[in-house]
């Protein structure tokens, strides 16, 4: 026996042998099978290849004919002295995108729940998803537009408010900020409908009792909203902490490029990965590279989730 | 149920592992022909090349190919296609292309300087190219680079790698071009630079007198000032064939001790003055100040007079920026600064800074060699894939040079085809396009400059992976900025960076690639 949220007793369901829970479920199972070819073409199948970044590899001999050099690969990362560097950067900004981004896509979420105005409320909508559409290639020519220091708008506004311009391609401080402040904008509009069919399924009985009871606003979105988000709200929060060792590639990329007076604040694994790739011609280095990302996130995940577990096990994913 | 799944799944995996490793080795066709003619060409095979450069869109590249396409078809039934590697990111979509191992692709350009032939070459990416086969499917080809002796430098273990395009003069020693007459009003003696304390007072001049003109407009890709000052400010002499990362890091000694391993950015001090001038240009503005970040077409910005100089090689100069100023600009008088000017630092040119291989996955390596030797060889094949169609994309004149129709814009009306692999001096015309001092400017290089001492030195990577790899790594982050003067104590960013690269292992890869170097001085001795 065991006892769930609610208190109640469940039973536990007879053991049933796997065929018969197979068959049982063919309908849902074939409904999920374009998601599991997915997973199984491009993420299982591929997995052999992790061998490369144990090999020198060349192309003649191929991932698996080529001299095994054992950890030679990962040698790199150490000796590059980058290592801890890319995992605090990566980590830090991955942070900061699930934290603001979510607090930021809640508060959205409520804000545009407590618009009455539907033609509004749809407008507004639309907008703030917009960004969503637009590719980081052009994120980064409008940024470079925007910020540079010859011709940038940001910078001919200063000067001809009689101010001295800034220099921000060579300021690594700023950059956090500014990667920071292009990513929320491009992802909150599109994380709040999450939220936002989330407040959508709540039980309206439950806001129209808190009314009678005269309950505020304010009161309703802290005591009857934000407890009802907390489920998703930990759902995405685990699924985010998996992407946690990955970057948001292009968006890095396409703002900074090869600008290496701003690696300091901007070299995330991804994008050293790419310019090792580019500049070595390396695979086997880029596969030790991303071994490491793979590995290194496995273990958050596993972590993340043995945490919710021990807080509180329903929410935890499995 | 299961067992479907099971199996399902094992053949998709099996079907991926053998698509991923992808080793399929050509079968050699049976090699019984002996002259061109008794070859048997009765199968229709559709040769594809690989080329560098961004793939033309005014229709003249498709015109051209469906009139070579005949006359193949004709003499050996092949038909051509391009395949384009385009500018952008080049080094990493044609290493990613070789590594595919597509077996649609037949001959690939190559270059054992800027396209990392041996490297390739070791990695296994191209066929080895037997004697016999060269003889029989490439014969004239085979004659032609067999009298100059140069099968030897194509060679790795022995094989045959590639074929030199060998028989084409260039330089392509790099510089600066300047204008001439903006240099005589600087007070540069007949507006000539000849070192770098030249070149600072025609850019100081410029910031001073020219208003809305960036003295040198660089993009983040443009070659650095900075490397051509070690170039001319040391005897050291550059490997271009041997890379740490994107970067040309490794010299010889000099002329008279050319077998010495060093590197300037390592051992000389010539790079801390280069770092303090790159410093000042770059606080005068002698740059855009986001060169790292901007990428704008610099060389138009130079025929549109905003930009003071632009940077590339002595045949770019020859044949495109100096006869082209010429009539967008005239009277400016272009000239070039070539690294090495002050001190005769200029090595003659690689003979395989182009270089023809047949890819290792091609499934008719015989016909893409019969093809390539048609275009290298034939001059009706010859005219078509470099000048075009006659009468539309190019005119003989009447002394037999090359010249454009009426109205032609080599910006828009370009060929484009790039055949950069098995240019021939034999059938190119003299152009008439080109700058009147071409000649003499080749034959004052010609002159002075002496045989590059490195041409087929190969180094062997293998044992150096990982300390070359974090080498790239320190350089690129350091280069870029003291290339464009961005350190504020720059001294001290040198230093840091030295301590950084031995601490990335210089001294083994030093000594490990002198190794590479007293075996191949020992190997010539022979």
């Amino acid at each position: 026996m065991k006892k769930s949220k609610s208190g109640a007793a469940v039973m536990k369901a007879p053991k049933k042998p796997f065929l018969s829970k197979v068959k049982d479920s063919r309908v849902l199972l074939l409904m999920c099978l374009p998601a599991i070819i997915f997973f199984v073409v491009f993420n299982y199948c591929p997995l052999p290849g992790v061998y490369m970044a144990f090999t020198n590899y060349n192309f003649r001999d191929g991932i698996f004919g080529s001299p095994f050099v054992g950890m030679k690969n990962f040698e790199f990362l150490f000796r590059s002295g980058e290592l801890w560097n890319l995992t605090r950067n990566t980590v830090l900004y991955n942070l900061a995108f699930i934290l603001i981004g979510n607090i930021l896509q809640i508060t959205l979420a409520i804000m545009l729940n407590e618009i009455g105005n539907k033609w509004f409320k749809k407008v507004s909508q639309t907008l703030m998803f917009l960004p969503y559409f637009i590719s980081v290639v052009l994120i980064g020519a409008i940024a470079f537009n925007i910020l540079n220091y010859d011709t940038g708008a940001l910078n001919t506004l200063i000067r001809s408010c009689g101010g001295n311009p800034i220099k921000i391609y060579s300021q690594a401080g700023i950059w956090p900020f500014i990667i920071i402040l292009c990513n929320l904008w491009q992802q909150t509009g599109y994380g709040s409908v999450v939220y936002f069919a989330a407040i959508c399924g709540i039980d309206a009985g439950m806001i129209e009792a808190a009314e009678v009871d005269g309950a505020t606003s304010w009161q309703r979105i802290r005591y009857i909203i934000l407890p009802s988000l907390k489920p998703t709200f930990i759902i995405l929060l685990l699924f985010a902490l998996g992407g946690i060792m990955k970057g948001n590639f292009g968006l890095f990329w396409n703002l900074v490029g090869n600008n290496s007076q701003l690696y300091s604040t901007t070299n995330i694994i991804e994008t050293f990965v790419y310019r090792a790739m580019m500049s070595q011609n390396n695979f086997a280095t880029s596969s030790a590279v991303g071994l490491y990302q793979s590995v290194f996130g496995f273990v958050l995940v596993m972590f993340s989730n043995w945490l919710v577990k021990r807080i509180d096990p329903d929410y935890a994913l499995f | 149920m299961k067992r479907k799944n099971f199996t399902r799944r094992m053949l998709t995996m099996t079907l991926c592992a053998a698509m991923s490793v992808g080793m399929v080795l050509p079968a050699m066709a049976e090699e019984n022909a002996d002259a061109f003619e008794g070859i048997d060409t009765s199968k229709h095979e559709v040769i594809n090349m690989l080329v560098l450069g961004n793939k033309p869109t005014n229709g003249r590249l498709e015109a051209m190919l469906e009139k070579l396409n005949e006359v193949l078809t004709e003499k050996v039934n092949a038909e051509l296609e391009l395949t384009y590697i385009e500018w952008t990111d080049w080094q990493t979509q044609y290493n990613v292309q070789l590594l595919s191992g597509d077996s649609s692709m037949d001959i690939i350009t190559t270059a054992t300087d800027w396209l990392f032939g041996w490297e390739n070459a070791q990695k296994g990416a191209f066929l080895p190219l037997s004697e016999d086969m060269l003889q029989t499917y490439a014969p004239k080809t085979w004659a032609q680079v067999d009298e100059a002796g140069d099968w030897d430098i194509c060679k790795l273990d022995d094989e045959i790698y590639f074929i030199p395009e060998d028989h084409y003069t260039q330089y392509v020693n790099h510089g600066l071009f300047y204008r001439g007459d903006w240099a005589a009003e600087a007070g540069l003696e007949n507006g000539d630079v000849k070192s770098f304390e030249d070149l600072d007072t025609y850019f100081s001049y410029i910031l001073d007198n020219k208003e809305g003109v960036i003295p040198f407009d660089a993009t983040k890709n443009s070659g650095a000032p900075c490397h051509g000052y070690l170039v001319s400010n040391t005897d050291n002499i550059e490997f271009t064939n041997v890379y740490v990362g994107n970067y040309t890091f490794w010299f010889g000694e000099s002329v008279d001790d050319p077998y010495t391993v060093t590197s300037p950015y390592m051992e000389s001090d010539a790079l801390y003055d280069a770092a303090d001038l790159m410093k000042k240009w770059n606080d005068e503005g002698v740059w855009r100040e986001d060169v790292l970040n901007y990428d704008g077409d610099t060389r138009e910005a130079f025929y549109a007079g905003t930009s003071g100089s632009d940077q590339h090689h002595s045949q770019t100069y020859y044949s495109q920026v100096k006869p082209n100023m010429d009539i967008k600009q005239p009277g400016s008088d272009v000239k070039m600064y070539y690294w090495g000017e002050d001190n005769n630092n200029v090595s003659k040119p690689l003979k395989t800074h182009g270089a023809a291989a047949i890819s290792a996955w091609s499934e008719h390596p015989e016909r893409a060699l019969m093809v390539y030797d048609l275009l290298r060889n034939d001059e009706e094949c010859y005219r078509l894939i470099n000048y075009g169609i006659e009468g539309t994309d190019y005119i003989v004149t009447e002394d037999g040079k090359l010249d454009y129709p009426e109205g032609y814009d080599s910006s828009t009306d370009a060929l484009g085809a790039n055949f950069w692999c098995g240019r021939n001096d034999d059938l190119e015309l003299e152009n008439s396009f080109n700058w009147e001092g071409t000649d003499d400017m080749i034959a004052n290089y010609d002159s002075f400059a002496f045989e590059y001492p490195y041409e087929d030195l190969i180094v062997d990577k293998t044992s150096i992976e990982a300390e070359q790899a974090a080498m790239a790594n320190v350089l690129a982050e350091y280069l870029p900025q003291l290339y464009w003067g961005k350190f504020d104590d720059p001294h001290a960013a040198i230093d840091e960076m030295r301590e950084k690269l031995i601490a990335a292992g210089y001294e083994d890869v030093k000594a490990s690639i002198q190794a590479d170097m007293d075996a191949y001085v020992a190997s010539k001795a022979e």
